[in-house]
């Protein structure tokens, strides 16, 4: 609270003393952003959907805005090539690095560009749908980042368009960004009856104690396929804090795959809209914590017509003393009959002092629906563990073992395969399962 | 040199001790039986020799081929060729029978020096012994007895038995729910293994099993000892007297 406690905020200060951007369309954005954190500020401590999000390292701290693009180490670079084939467009420090993207040959119908390259002149289907939906008066960073972001991703499918061919989007935290605040920003926009895969990614250098502070908006329009991946692998001592919409229309198919295992402090608010009949939005998500991180997925699920269908399955796997919150909402609006909607959160404690939180709930205002939640926190099954050793498998192997088990129903579900097998070898990775033998059974 | 030694082994659960200084030798390429009632601590002997935590050895020894088998982590006693066949299976949903025994088989050649073994032979290997227990190939791709029978169950430990190879199967109560065909496979199954350096433990609480699987050696264990050792004949005698006869020797 410190940051608002005085009569402007730091942040504030820092919006004014820095030049508006020269793009007037961006510059108005930017102060409706400052204006309406300035006019809510951080979350209080009675304020229950942030109770659990221990802010103060957010708070404590002002991050201006990162200056410049620092310099990519070489490691980070070569992670680039992690997802198999993809375009790539790469934002480093919240800046574009047309160096590291790789933009070539984009089927027609695909439109990929910075927010940079169009200056002034930006397209009216760009700056209508930019920051239609994250709402910057209920979530602090999300104003932030309207308040302070310069560049970003805008992907756009002309009508009719399939594009099979996955689209990364990496953001790159630099150690140049220590200290700093990074504003990453993407819009896409899947016209009627187009498809697209896409994958957001963000990597970072591990000393770095970065705030991230991304704000996605995903519009799939009717009869749309619209792939989204989510990969928040940021470096340990960088916080990131960030909103994703997802916005389905009629007879949309809105399917998104999260994964948090960076960063030692991590928010995700995942809004989702049904907005048009027959829409369905599937998201699964995994989270991996260790040490002393802290993970928060905060979904927001809006069944806002009737006939819709939302899956919300998110898996969490702790270690260590970390801790993590799964918070989900269904919503259905009155009106909205033959609501479809499952969620689910596992939960597998390994770490003796790691704490889950798990809180579903439910609000519905019609009568004729179908809703279910599932909820559970638990420890390995010590006689499945046991079983295993008494064939022969090691203990980290059994345990390895009946964690990817646990994670693989959720990683099964994710489309892109390359986001599988990157997902595998993060969890191996994580698990510390070294018998390729053990990791076959994802 | 015996296969298998349990000298004056002692062994409590929670606290109470159902294991009161049992003595067992087991040479190689024998089968014994262990007999006895409920409560009597047969499945407390099993699950003590491959290592379950929740059964705290007081007191006593376990050679096994020589060495300190109550030293070693489960697995390593599974690398050296000790297996139980569970009493009741345990499901394991999300991991596939064959990826893991797969696994299991590399883990024992490993710990031997061995290479890792092809993978065609692997599966080659893998379809011949789910035949020779008549273990419906589906079960193969199918996560480790998930949705199994009790029969498939069952099946699937002399399954896992007949690829892991050990020096010594220890057979827990394995024919309890099998129907007398499901029996005889399951038999079949063992008997096709039996070999002059490998051994069994077969512990039952009927004589049933023993008409297919013919022990060289019974035992009676009551009130956590042996009270008595004989042929085969033994378990034909049990089966008409019961185990009342015993009580007393046992006292």
């Amino acid at each position: 609270m410190q940051a608002v406690a005085k009569e402007k905020s730091t942040y504030l200060e820092g919006f004014e003393s820095a030049p508006a951007a020269s793009a007037r369309w961006l510059a108005d954005l930017n102060r409706r952003g400052i204006d309406a954190f300035e006019a809510r500020g951080f979350p209080g401590p009675r304020e229950e959907a942030w109770r659990k999000t221990n802010l103060r390292p957010v708070t404590e701290h002002h991050f201006p805005v990162a200056e410049g693009q620092g310099t990519a180490p070489a490691e980070l670079i070569e992670r680039l090539g992690d997802l198999g084939e993809c375009h790539r467009l790469v934002f480093v420090d919240g800046q574009f690095s047309s160096a590291l993207s790789d933009l070539e040959g984009l089927a027609a119908g695909l439109t990929v560009a910075p927010f940079s390259e169009y200056g002034d002149s930006a397209p009216t289907h760009l700056t209508d749908r930019l920051a239609s939906r994250a709402d910057i008066h209920w979530h602090p960073f999300a104003a932030l980042n309207t308040a302070f972001f310069a560049d970003g991703a805008y992907v756009h499918v002309a009508a009719g368009s399939l594009i099979e061919k996955p689209l990364a989007i990496t953001h790159i935290t630099t150690p140049e960004a220590d200290g700093r605040a990074i504003y990453p920003r993407v819009l896409v926009d899947a016209e009627n009856g187009s498809e697209v895969r896409v994958v957001e990614r963000f990597i970072g250098d591990a000393q770095t104690g970065a705030m991230v502070c991304p704000v996605s908006e995903l519009f799939a329009g009717e009869r749309t396929i619209l792939d989204y991946s989510r990969l928040q692998e940021d470096g340990i001592a960088t916080i990131n804090i960030g909103t994703v919409n997802l916005t389905a229309q009629a007879e949309a198919s809105l399917r998104g795959a999260f994964v948090g295992d960076g960063g030692r402090l991590a928010r995700l608010d995942l809004i989702a809209d049904l907005e048009g009949e027959h829409g369905e939005i599937d998201c699964n998500g995994i989270y991996l914590t260790e040490g002393r991180q802290f993970t928060d997925f905060h979904n927001w699920f809006n069944h806002r017509v009737p006939n819709c269908y939302s899956r919300q399955r998110f898996k969490g796997i702790l270690q260590g003393r970390s801790e993590t919150i799964f918070d989900g909402l269904v919503k259905v609006f009155e009106g909205a009959q033959k609501t479809d909607a499952v969620q689910e959160n596992r939960n597998l404690v390994l770490g003796k002092r790691s704490l889950a939180h798990s809180n579903p709930r439910l609000e519905i205002y019609a009568d004729d629906v179908k809703c279910t939640h599932g909820s559970t926190v638990g420890e390995l099954d010590q006689e499945a563990y046991f079983y295993l050793r008494t064939r022969g498998i090691d203990a980290a192997g059994a345990q390895g073992m009946l964690t990817l088990a646990f994670a693989g129903e959720i990683v099964d579900m994710f489309r892109v395969s390359g986001v599988r097998d990157h997902v595998r070898k993060v969890l191996m990775r994580r698990l510390g399962v070294e018998d390729d033998d053990i990791g076959d059974i994802l | 040199m015996a296969l298998l030694e349990i000298r004056n082994l002692h062994v409590n659960v929670e606290g109470n001790e159902i294991l009161k200084g049992l003595d067992l030798t087991i040479e190689p390429g024998k089968v014994h039986a262990i007999m006895g009632p409920n409560g009597g601590g047969k499945s407390t002997l099993a699950k003590a020799l491959v290592g379950d935590e929740a059964y705290e050895i007081t007191e006593g020894e376990v050679l096994f081929n020589g060495q300190d088998l109550l030293e070693m982590d489960p697995e390593e006693r599974a690398r050296e060729g000790v297996f139980l066949g569970f009493q009741y299976p345990v499901e394991i949903p999300g991991v596939s029978n064959t990826y893991f025994l797969k696994a299991a088989v590399n883990a024992i050649r490993k710990h031997h020096g061995h290479d890792e073994i092809d993978a065609m032979e692997f599966l080659e290997l893998v379809r011949e012994r789910a035949r020779r227990v008549k273990l419906d190939e589906g079960l193969l791709q199918r996560p480790v007895n998930e949705g199994f029978s009790g029969g498939e169950k069952k099946r699937n430990e002399i399954f896992h038995m007949s690829v892991l190879e050990p020096k010594i199967g220890i057979l827990d109560e394995t024919d309890s729910g099998l129907d007398i065909d499901a029996l005889r496979t399951v038999s079949d199954g063992v008997n096709a293994m039996r070999s002059d350096d490998r051994s069994f433990l077969v512990i039952t609480h009927y004589q049933r099993l023993l008409q297919y699987i013919v022990p060289d050696v019974v035992h009676v264990l009551m009130n956590g000892r042996i009270v008595k050792t004989g042929g085969k004949e033994l378990a034909h005698e049990l089966e008409s007297q019961g185990y009342e006869g015993f009580e007393e020797n046992a006292a």
